[in-house]
């Protein structure tokens, strides 16, 4: 590829594959690769905007048949990367065994975005207040990425590398995604606080999935986005809650320690000792969700 | 909706459909952008890189193809190079001082929009950069300091009786500050403009604005050509709040500049991001107050100190401030009131004109303060206003006398009967610990003046005329020739009502085409809530002339001199009963007389008196009046906090048309309620931070609380149909009702605008309020 | 770099061999003279340039020529007159005085327009759901909601779908 950088929409190319295959075919020479454009919701904006230069060329994947469907493979719910927001909040699969994933796809923009934008974008754009990010971390599913030689698996929790950093190679698609469904017994919820009520970046927002017996917390895993350089299992929380009564003390604890654990900054949307407080509170409005009947 | 009797008229008040509707919703009303015209070009702006400095040279980049680029610098300005608003202290482009990040130091037009734009970036600007003031905040602090130290670009003081002396008896003094952040307009259609240099010297400028009338004169001395070689037509507006106001000179100007140059029509539309950082906002305000009260309630003296960020020049900041001073104490009765307003410069792209035009600053405070106040002499703050509030006879904070249509206390009792206000205050949470939700129930009461602040309407004289013509398809139409424009508040529509219902005909025969300087008189810009007052009483005057000089004509020429009365679309012969519809008698007029077209000119009625420099006397003609509750929930878990609901009352006089007015209060509500709640810019680095749309967030159509709307209908006396004015009133007591709710349900008072979640969490934490 | 494609718009059949990435809004607006649609930020933000790609309403701000797919079928404002649920949407909006300025409505009676062809609800939530991502700076937008509602009352049996 040539160095040099266009300067509009009109002066970049665009290839259009109809098959994952040809689409890796692209990707796998340097001279026919080019930046991955799935529905364009954030990179047409970086773009035209300036915050990041226009590539020469472009890769859609937008609605390739490979990329597409939501499907159940045991344990496991599998999403295809091209799946849509609109079809992700749709679905009776994701509503019933990841229904936080589904509950934030109804967050993300308007109806608008949410026809276009598509998981794998979403996580590939890796910024800190990408939506679906808590849920799929929550899961601790898998990421598969491939080239034309092979897949590659990764843990959600190790996908996401630093501030719009992500493990992924040149020559690489994210392709799908395999999230552990939640147990029967297990709940999960999703909070987002915004400037307003809809069609917004979040302040602070995350997921929980866990698991209470008899006032007890079997199991608790929690993800906060906007509070970092990526969004952010809570792991120590995490770790002090197992095994213990869910009570006020717990709660109270639960508020400070988090307090704690994060380090969010001060930007446009919110101030850090905001975040840091609501955090705290974030999570135990998530826990004082078992507290009531299911 | 509550209206009292409508009296007789037939159109007027009729809630008929806007006459642009049907453009409107189906795609073919033409905004700026929407036209053709061959061979245009496109102009951008060489920006400056710093907020305050001194220019030392502007080279090209040499290796920039500018084959096809015309360049316009200050040497290129035939006339003087001065944007002719007040103060007169703004160039056109800067070409020594710097005073605003982004301020043009250089016009570009090329083909295409994409070869302008990089050629705009390929300036090599050289500056000695100075420190610039950026900040209301840091203003204050240099005020507090010592005003002397800043650079002053207005003043003005309001003195009845002796404020001073009468704190000193008072049972109770409240010393308070507040303060509000940069409001932007954010109509959706961004700033457009085209200029086309026409063969006979003409400059045609067309597009989004409010004030024709503005752009002529103001750009002749600029381009150095009379008024009558200058015409200026106004587009679809797809929105305007004041936004397009003054600034559409600017833009109307740098195509003109480049036009001029290019001998060649010129385009500008902004995109968002250009239209957030360089056009005007709302002026952030700082409120200081020294008010004293007895026991009983009685306000006894009140001292305020007013403060607007200008920005970089003067431009509409005197009156803004103006009109500020004359509602910062206004609503109540007090005999010893003592206002100064400021208004200073920063280093950001001038403030200026939005819906409320200083007012909805002033009453943020003042209605705020008024719960204070309550709560201090132990009551509330319904019964604090209910005591306080001005009655007709009582005396404006300038003396002036509310003579007549004073809807005051009527909106307040109203209001606070309909909400239920007494029994919810009861129930307010206060910030009790453990509750998971705070509920908290607040008000404001307030006037807003009609029309121009001051002399103003004596000086403007609108002019209006009512054109009798021959449509396309031969058939006669009145067309309403007012350089009021529509943009989107429903003048056309307005209008046409009126000058129908004088006529005694159907608004079908009534049209309003877009304003033209070169078709239509001086009405005076569409600011102020003063169309339908000023020019719609103007048009129903010119109306019931040229229904008279109809009626004679039909008498004369059909009817054997036999007396003629033109109604519900007849002309009717007394005598005989003989009858033609309108159609057919005014054709038979055109027919002989050709097109007729009816002048006539606004009057303040001769008991406004007005003292100008000492702003003693009505500062108004009239008032519009309102009264909004607000009721808010908290959630204590986050701080987060919405409105659950809204009542309101308003008297804005005679309604015109019962539909768009509640789509002005429904609009005005929301508007309010993104500046109350989330609507904010910060500056880094001399710039508006939040300069996108995705990061100046405005309420979607899911942040509206349910909204319960009413009007009373006080018409002002003064002169027929007797409306007052609907556009700012709806902007201007929302924010501190809110913030008065929100006290209600946490205990703790905020007193910087806008009021968010992390600013409750503050004063909740420093008040250790914060309970699991 | 151009591409073709065939698009059925509004009902017609048009060919059009564009640059790829070229913004779809573009392509509408100065390609085809279809200057209904507008640009309110160039962003995604503000939802004025809303139309409907084989029946899912999207911004064409966002979207490349090339992604809109060869024998695709656009709606856009213009096309509404031509439908009975378009005309009785605009009906719904004149009558209710839905417009002010009219900047937003072209995007936004787009996305009524998408919303009640799938399901002609009168539910005021669902609605403002629907509308959340078409931003309106003068209605305060309860009287578009009301047209909605209304519109969704009279909503054509053929319209239904």
């Amino acid at each position: 590829m040539s160095t040099k950088t266009p300067t509009s929409f009109e002066e970049m190319d665009c290839a259009f594959p109809s098959s994952l295959a040809e689409a890796l075919d692209l990707m796998a020479d340097e001279s026919t690769r080019g930046r991955p454009l799935a529905g364009g919701t954030d990179l047409m904006v970086q773009w035209e905007s300036g915050v990041v230069n226009r590539p020469e060329r472009s890769i859609s994947v937008k609605g390739l048949p490979e990329l597409m469907g939501i499907s159940e493979a045991g344990d496991e719910l599998v999403i295809g990367s091209g799946v849509t927001h609109m079809q992700l909040r749709s679905s009776d699969l994701v509503q019933k065994h990841v229904p936080s994933l589904a509950e934030a796809a109804t967050t993300v923009g308007g109806f608008q975005i949410q026809t276009m934008g598509t998981v794998g974008g979403s996580v590939a754009n890796a910024s800190p207040a990408g939506d679906l990010a808590p849920s799929l971390l929550i899961t601790e599913g898998r990421v598969v990425v491939a080239n034309r030689e092979r897949e590659r698996e990764i843990p959600v929790t190790e996908f996401w590398q630093g501030y719009r950093k992500i493990d992924l190679q040149p020559d690489e698609l994210i392709i799908r995604f395999h999230l552990p469904k939640k147990s029967a017994e297990s709940r999960e919820y999703w909070r987002k606080l915004g400037p307003r009520r809809a069609q917004a970046i979040s302040k602070v927002m995350g997921s929980c999935r866990g698991q209470v017996l008899d006032g007890q917390i079997q199991s608790f895993r929690v993800a906060i986005g906007s509070v970092a350089a990526t969004c952010v299992r809570l792991t120590g929380i995490e770790e002090w809650l197992l095994n213990r009564p869910l009570n006020e003390s717990t709660l109270a604890e639960v508020e400070k320690r988090v307090t704690e654990e994060v380090q969010p900054i001060d930007d446009i949307r919110s101030t850090a000792d905001y975040r840091r407080w609501v955090t705290g509170r974030m999570v135990r409005g998530f826990l004082e969700n078992w507290l009531e009947p299911a | 909706m509550t209206v009292q009797e409508r009296g007789a008229y037939r159109v007027i008040g009729q809630g008929i459909p806007r006459l642009d509707a049907a453009d409107k919703v189906s795609g073919k009303a033409e905004y700026a952008d929407d036209f053709h015209v061959p061979d245009t070009w496109y102009g951008a702006v060489v920006r400056a890189p710093v907020a305050c400095g001194k220019l030392k040279s502007l080279s090209r980049d040499p290796a920039f193809d500018w084959s096809q680029v015309a360049v316009v610098t200050p040497e290129d300005i035939p006339g003087n190079n001065i944007v002719d608003m007040m103060g007169r202290d703004m160039p056109f482009i800067a070409h020594d001082e710097i005073q605003y990040l982004g301020e043009p130091l250089a016009l570009v037009a090329a083909p295409s929009l994409h070869v302008a734009k990089q050629a705009a970036a390929h300036f090599k600007v050289d500056v000695e950069e100075r420190p610039a003031l950026l900040t209301l905040q840091e203003m204050v602090a240099v005020y507090k300091e010592d005003p002397a130290k800043l650079h002053k670009l207005s003043g003005q003081t309001i003195r009845k009786g002796d404020a001073a002396s009468a704190l000193k008896d008072a049972d109770i003094v409240l010393e308070r500050e507040y303060t509000a952040g940069h409001q932007e307009q954010l109509y959706i259609e961004p700033q457009g403009m085209v200029a086309i240099p026409e063969r006979d010297g003409t400059m045609f400028i067309h597009g989004s604005m409010q004030c024709p009338y503005y752009i002529n004169p103001e750009l002749c001395e600029t381009l150095d050509i009379p008024p009558e070689k200058l015409r200026v037509k106004q587009s679809a507006v797809g929105g305007a709040f004041g936004g397009k106001e003054e600034f559409p000179t600017l833009i109307a100007g740098y195509c003109a500049l480049l036009a001029l140059k290019t001998k060649r029509p010129i385009k500008m539309i902004y995109d968002r991001n250009q239209d957030i950082l360089y056009s005007t906002k709302r002026h952030p305000s700082w409120s200081h107050y020294r008010v004293g009260v007895m026991k009983d309630g009685t306000i006894r003296a009140i001292e305020c100190d007013f403060v607007l960020d200008g920005g970089a020049y003067t431009t509409l900041s005197p009156v803004v401030m103006y009109r500020g001073i004359l509602h910062a104490a206004m609503g109540y009765r007090c005999e010893n009131v003592s206002i100064d307003g400021h208004v200073y410069r920063t280093n950001t792209f001038p403030n200026g004109a939005f819906r409320g035009f200083g007012a909805p600053q002033a009453l943020w405070a003042w209605e705020s303060l008024i719960d204070e106040l309550a709560a201090a002499c132990g009551m509330t703050p319904d019964a604090f206003r209910l005591k306080n509030c001005l009655h007709e006879g009582d005396v404006t904070p300038t003396g002036g006398l509310l003579r007549d249509s004073v809807g005051s206390p009527e909106v307040l009792e109203k209001t606070l009967e309909r909400c239920q206000f007494a029994e919810k205050w009861q129930q307010c949470s206060r910030g009790k610990s453990g509750e998971r939700l705070w509920y908290g129930i607040g008000l404001s009461f307030f006037a807003h003046g009609s029309g121009f602040t001051g002399d103003g309407e004596a000086r403007m004289k609108s002019k209006v005329a009512l054109d009798l013509e021959t449509r396309a398809d031969g058939t006669p139409i009145v067309n309403v020739r007012v350089s009021s424009t529509e943009m989107g508040q429903g003048t056309g529509t307005i209008l046409p009502q009126v000058a129908a219902d004088a006529l005694g005909i159907d608004v079908t025969h009534v049209d309003y085409p877009m304003p033209d300087t070169f078709k239509v008189p001086d009405s005076g810009p569409t600011v102020a809530s003063r169309t339908a007052m000023v020019v719609g009483s103007t048009i129903y005057s010119a109306g019931q002339k040229m229904k008279a000089d109809l009626e004679s004509f039909v008498s004369e020429t059909l009817f054997d001199g036999q007396p003629t009365e033109l109604v519900e679309n007849q002309f009717r012969a007394e005598y005989d009963n003989r009858s033609i519809p309108f159609v057919e008698g005014a054709a038979a007029y055109l027919a002989s007389h050709g097109p007729f077209r009816v002048y006539d000119q606004f009057k303040l009625p001769d008991y406004v008196k007005w003292d100008q420099e000492n702003f003693v006397g009505d500062a108004y003609p009239a008032y519009a009046w309102g009264c909004n509750v607000a009721e808010v929930e908290v959630d204590t878990l986050t701080c987060e906090f919405r409105v659950t609901k809204v009542t309101a009352f308003f008297d804005i006089g005679r309604i015109l048309n019962p539909v768009l007015a509640m789509g002005q209060v429904q609009g005005g509500l929301i508007q309010a309620l993104g500046y109350a709640m989330m609507e904010k810019l910060a500056i880094k680095a001399g710039k508006y931070d939040a300069d996108r749309m995705q990061t100046y967030v405005i309420p979607t159509s899911v942040d509206g609380p349910e909204m319960d709307l009413h009007f009373v209908e006080y018409p002002w006396d003064h002169c027929q149909p007797g409306a007052k004015g609907v556009g700012e009133a709806p902007m201007d007591g929302l924010a501190p009702a809110i913030a008065n709710a929100l006290e209600a349900a946490s205990g703790v008072r905020l007193r910087d605008l806008p009021l968010t979640p992390e600013r409750l969490f503050e004063e909740l934490s420093r008040s250790q309020r914060l309970t699991a | 770099m151009k591409i073709k494609r065939t698009w059925i718009i509004n009902g017609e059949k048009l060919e059009a061999e564009v640059p790829p990435m070229r913004r779809f809004l573009d392509v509408l607006r100065e390609d085809l003279q279809l200057k209904g649609t507008k640009e309110g930020c160039g962003e995604g933000e503000c939802g004025a340039c809303t139309v409907i790609v084989n029946g899912e309403t999207v911004l064409s701000c966002l979207l490349a020529a090339g992604q809109v797919p060869d024998g695709a079928t656009v709606t856009t404002v213009e096309g509404l007159e031509k439908t009975l649920g378009g005309k009785v949407l605009q009906a719904a909006y004149i009558e209710k005085g839905a417009a002010q300025c009219g900047f937003c409505i072209p995007g936004m009676i787009v996305s009524s327009y998408a919303l009640l062809s799938r399901n002609p609800t009168t539910d005021a939530a669902q609605i403002r759901e629907a509308h959340a991502g078409n931003i309106c700076r003068c209605t305060g937008y309860d009287k578009i909601v009301e047209a909605i509602q209304s519109a969704a009352e009279q909503w054509p049996v053929e319209a239904k779908g």
